[in-house]
């Protein structure tokens, strides 16, 4: 696959004002030389191995597996990358660049709050000023980031406009870009917005996909049949999928969030007949949007997951059939957080959940003698006042109030 | 009584369809024709207007809560336009303009009476067909620049052949004021070559400023501005308050 694509299909492509264009040619050109140059590639290994803590590894899910009594499972532990998340391969790679670049300050957006301390943390060590945009809602449904991303000492400012998530998070990253690129870098968590940014946070990834590559050949089961990973933006799907992609097999499997179930407003679900082809964001792409073309509302247990675009690659290859999709509840996640914990002793984040309940599913369908490796893009710790109050609210309740109390 | 508007500048006032309401967005655009103003710059609500600052995202935000349509915008056109011949240039965002078809859209816009299209973040070269779609139409598709355009990238906004240009006098989002100084005065002066009129805006609030600018483009434009008189004037004094502080919105900033 070429490392600059701009359009993938119809999808894709970079629709910006005038004032954003010059800015997203001079990243472009910086990436392109980038990731031709030998010095920067080893820098960022040297970052990926000694800072995130790559490679990351590759579980034989034995018990849950035979628990299932299908098909074998394999989980990519993501979750164990400094940060808790794959969000910093592609936070290291552009703050790397940035820097490369000459820029001193680096803003981003973020939902989870996942791609935001990644972001924050990378910034800590290269000594990058940082600025994280947050929907005021996001902020309440992950208050635990916010502190560590100003432990790390960024500033966390609130976003209250629209919906108040992660689409308005990148609003009003996008807004400040405009005012401030002269010394600025955006830098993006998603494989989505206008190019260079899907291609270039797909290179960044692909360090997922490569790993369980080498991995899965070292190891004593013989192909891969299938590749599970939960869809939002789909940063973590497209880098794990990447050097798959081009081949015809194994089958790949993203996870969209089915929410509380089908209905407008109900779910984040877009790749079904729900989804329509559209720009916004400054990328051409399948989005939730009504009869006049207004972006809808979208609902996930999971903020990361809870988004009404898809990012332009993921999306073309949904169209064309190479990648299939299928969405898993809030309940289907929760499900999958319990069963990995109870049998393999992971916490998935409610995210990467919805890829081990879809991963639940398929062992028992594709049976015995077959492999399926599940992408566990981030570790569940971050979730804990989202799954503690879903599984255990009473006890949970009590506990905090008496924290509060605690609390001079 | 007929106002003399031969020798002041020509002022581009901004508004937003559906905001406060539908009927109240028309009163608007009365009372800023009433006020003097040249043309109308409407803008059609989006969810995600990431061009627009605080004020004007609010406002769309409050447009959309309310119910306002995109087929309604149209319809507002062909009112305005039945009130008084002032042009008017329909301002949106790609995602309105895609949904309904590019072509769909201009010709829709064309038949409601409009003189033109901004749509800032369809720019020649990534445009969709848009510019195409206009010409075919037979309606203006206004190109949107910021000072600091490379001459390479000028000739090629200009290669479409635009009857006016938006000059955004500096980088950023709508709404904050603008300092006129030697850079977007100069960019102005360097715009003159081309044969396309120009209306220049962004951060315009005083009358001072359009003075500046009258002998370095054809058009001021104020938006923000006017939004937040009219907020004003929709908590303070109801309904009927809207019209008048459109009118002295524009009379404020034609120095009047």
């Amino acid at each position: 696959m070429d490392k600059y694509n701009n359009f993938f299909g119809d999808f894709g492509g970079r629709y910006v004002p005038e004032v954003l264009r010059a800015p997203l040619i001079e990243l472009e050109n910086a990436y392109k030389d980038a990731v031709e140059d030998p010095d920067f590639l080893a820098e960022l290994a040297e970052f990926q191995h000694t800072f995130i803590g790559r490679p990351t590894p590759l579980l034989h899910a034995v018990n849950a597996s035979t628990e299932l009594g299908g098909a074998d499972i394999y989980i990519k532990l993501e979750g164990l990358a400094n940060t808790g998340a794959h969000k910093i391969n592609n936070a290291a790679g552009q703050a790397l660049l940035a820097k490369r670049m000459g820029k001193k300050r680096i803003i981003a957006e973020t939902g989870a709050g996942q791609h935001g301390v990644a972001t924050a943390s990378a910034c800590a060590k290269l000594g990058l000023e940082c600025v994280i945009y947050m929907g005021t809602e996001d902020i309440r449904r992950q208050r635990p980031n916010v502190y560590w991303m100003e432990l790390f000492g960024a500033e966390v400012r609130g976003v209250e406009s629209g919906s108040r998530t992660l689409k308005d998070a990148v609003n009003e990253a996008f807004r400040d870009w405009t005012a401030s690129y002269r010394d600025t870098h955006y830098l993006l968590g998603s494989a989505l917005g206008p190019s260079p940014f899907p291609d270039m946070v797909r290179e960044f990834q692909s360090v997922i996909g490569n790993e369980v590559s080498e991995q899965f050949a070292a190891s004593e089961a013989e192909q891969i049949d299938a590749m599970v990973a939960c869809v939002g933006g789909g940063s973590n799907a497209i880098g794990f999928f990447s050097p798959y992609i081009e081949a015809g097999a194994p089958r790949l499997i993203g996870v969209e969030a089915g929410g509380r179930g089908e209905g407008r407003g109900n779910n984040a679900v877009r790749m079904d007949d729900t989804g329509r082809p559209g720009i916004v964001q400054g990328y051409k792409s399948c989005f939730l949007l009504d009869e006049d073309g207004q972006v809808l509302p979208t609902h996930s247990i999971s903020a990361g997951l809870d988004y009404p675009g898809i990012g332009p690659q993921l999306a073309e290859l949904g169209r064309s059939g190479r990648l299939e999709f299928q969405s898993a509840t809030d309940d289907e996640a929760l499900e999958a957080l319990k069963f990995f914990a109870r049998t393999e002793g992971i916490i998935f984040a409610m995210e990467s959940a919805h890829a081990g309940a879809a991963a639940i599913g398929l062992a028992k369908e594709l049976g015995k003698g077959r492999n399926i490796v599940v992408n566990m893009s981030g570790r569940g710790d971050k979730d804990i006042f989202i799954s503690a109050a879903a599984l255990d609210g009473a006890n949970w309740k009590d506990f905090l109030q008496e924290e509060a109390g605690r609390i001079r | 009584m007929m106002k003399d508007t031969a020798e002041k500048m020509k002022l581009v006032t901004h508004f937003i369809a559906g905001y406060p309401s539908l009927e109240a967005s028309f009163d608007t655009a009365k009372g800023l024709i009433d006020g003097g103003a040249y043309a109308l710059e409407m803008q059609m609500p989006f969810s995600d207007p990431s061009a627009d600052g605080p004020v004007i995202e609010s406002a769309c935000r409050k447009a959309l809560e309310a119910g306002f349509r995109v087929g309604e915008g149209f319809k507002l056109i062909e009112r305005i336009k039945a009130y008084a011949d002032v042009p008017l240039y329909v301002m949106s965002y790609s995602a309105l303009v895609f949904n309904m078809v590019v072509q769909g859209f201009a010709d829709r816009a064309l038949a409601a009476g409009a003189a033109g299209l901004i749509i800032p973040d369809l720019t020649p070269g990534t445009d969709e067909g848009l510019y195409e779609a206009g010409r075919r139409a037979g309606i203006d598709v206004v190109p949107v620049v910021v000072p600091g355009v490379s001459d390479e990238r000028l000739s090629e906004i200009m290669a479409e052949k635009p009857d006016w240009v938006y000059l955004a006098l500096r980088s950023g989002i709508t709404g904050s004021y603008t300092e006129l100084d030697a850079e977007n005065l100069g960019f102005l002066d360097r715009l003159k070559k081309y044969d396309a009129k120009i209306m220049a805006g962004f951060g315009i609030c005083t009358p001072e400023q359009i003075e500046t600018l009258k002998p370095h483009c054809d058009a001021a434009i104020a938006g923000s501005f006017i939004v937040n008189r009219l907020s004003e004037a929709s908590t303070e004094k109801g309904g009927s308050g809207i019209m008048h502080a459109a009118k002295d919105a524009v009379e404020y900033l034609l120095g009047e």
